[in-house]
């Protein structure tokens, strides 16, 4: 399934918990969704030839307090491994949380990945907030 | 060196800025090409491993006809022996001798045959495990790169907004305001269908006949004044 076929589905579509989403592919190609349990922090969709990643982009360095660059970075490796089918990580200056599917993934599990990751946003930002400035 | 640790140099070099390539976009152009060529490559080795195997599989039907031809021709030789006819016992034992060195050849090229076969297997194996791993290695730059392009957007956005403290605070204060809202929605639309049961259930005891007044306020009123005038 192409990005722009995702696009379309997930505009048609409402998960079981009652969450919808907004699709667009921007001109790059990446595929920005926004989930309706989160508007603030979109998810970011890319293909590789072997997998689907959504990634999410939290926060950049210059927003952590400087101080607490630290222990922010420790917080992070404890935390993530406590996150559902959600990942940690930082992308050139920008902390970010990402998932990594299979291209074959089917559809209902996207929409539950995605979900997902968007309650991890709030979880994790809930927790690191008091580190940022 | 692994890819990693290159990708790891890189960035902390400072190639992660948004825009710049971790790995040059060139080499892994290369790269790409290198894993293309060596795919083809393969598929022609193939094409000829296969007329070798052919090959091979005929010269052993060969050989094994050979020895059963022998074989047959010993069985004759015995019998002309038997017969005393020495002269064509000795005849057949000459036809043996040539099929004999005519197997033997073709058993030695069969041999030499299956070492190439084999070798040949071999080598595609090696090849293939080669070009797996380097697939696995373009996969994760370009991995890295697809991160980069999601990332980037978003990146450019936080530049903009940096002006502004406490953005991530805020935005997670929008985010519990739209829920709440969202609840107290919720706890109106139960309210609202308790609402409308009740009203239903209203409805049915009119229906039976329980617990309603059963006229319309005129026709009661005047019924009430018809018994004043005549009381």
């Amino acid at each position: 399934m192409s990005l722009t076929e995702l696009a379309f589905k997930l505009n048609d579509h409402q998960s079981a918990e009652g969450t919808r989403f907004d699709a667009l592919v921007t001109d790059d190609g990446v595929l920005e969704v926004t989930c309706s349990n989160n508007e603030e922090f979109p998810i970011n969709l890319v293909k590789t030839e072997t997998q689907l990643l959504s990634i999410t982009p939290l926060f950049s360095v210059a927003e952590v307090k400087p101080e607490q660059l630290n222990e922010l970075n420790e917080e992070l490796l404890f935390i993530s491994p406590a996150i559902p089918l959600s990942a940690v990580g930082r992308q050139g200056d920008t902390y970010i949380l990402f998932g990594a599917m299979a291209l074959n993934t089917l559809f209902e599990n996207i929409v539950h990945e995605l979900e997902v990751q968007a309650e991890n946003t709030l979880d994790l930002l809930e927790v690191i907030e008091p580190l940022l400035v | 060196m692994g890819i990693l640790s290159n990708i790891l140099t890189a960035v902390r070099g400072g190639a992660s800025e948004v825009g710049e390539a971790v790995v040059d976009a060139n080499a892994m152009r290369i790269l790409g090409q290198e894993i293309r060529d060596a795919e083809d490559a393969i598929g022609k080795a193939r094409q000829s491993l296969t007329n070798l195997k052919a090959t091979e599989i005929k010269l052993k039907r060969e050989i094994n006809s050979l020895q059963q031809d022998a074989t047959d021709y010993e069985s004759k030789a015995l019998l002309a022996l038997e017969a005393n006819n020495e002269a064509l016992a000795m005849e057949v034992a000459e036809r043996i001798a040539e099929i004999e060195a005519e197997a033997a050849e073709k058993n030695t090229e069969h041999g030499q045959l299956s070492a190439q076969v084999n070798k040949i297997n071999t080598m595609i194996r090696g090849r293939e495990k080669t070009i797996q791993k380097n697939k696995r290695e373009l996969e994760k730059i370009k991995t890295v790169e697809q991160l980069q392009k999601a990332t980037s957007s978003m990146s450019t956005n936080f530049a903009a907004t940096n002006a502004s403290e406490h953005r991530v605070a805020k935005a997670l204060d929008r985010v519990k305001n739209k829920q709440s809202h969202w609840e107290d929605r919720m706890e109106a639309g139960e309210w609202m269908a308790e609402t409308n049961q009740s009203d239903d259930l209203d409805a049915k005891l009119k229906g039976a006949g329980i617990g309603a007044s059963t006229q319309s306020g005129g026709a009661s009123v005047l019924e009430r004044l018809k018994q004043k005038q005549s009381g």
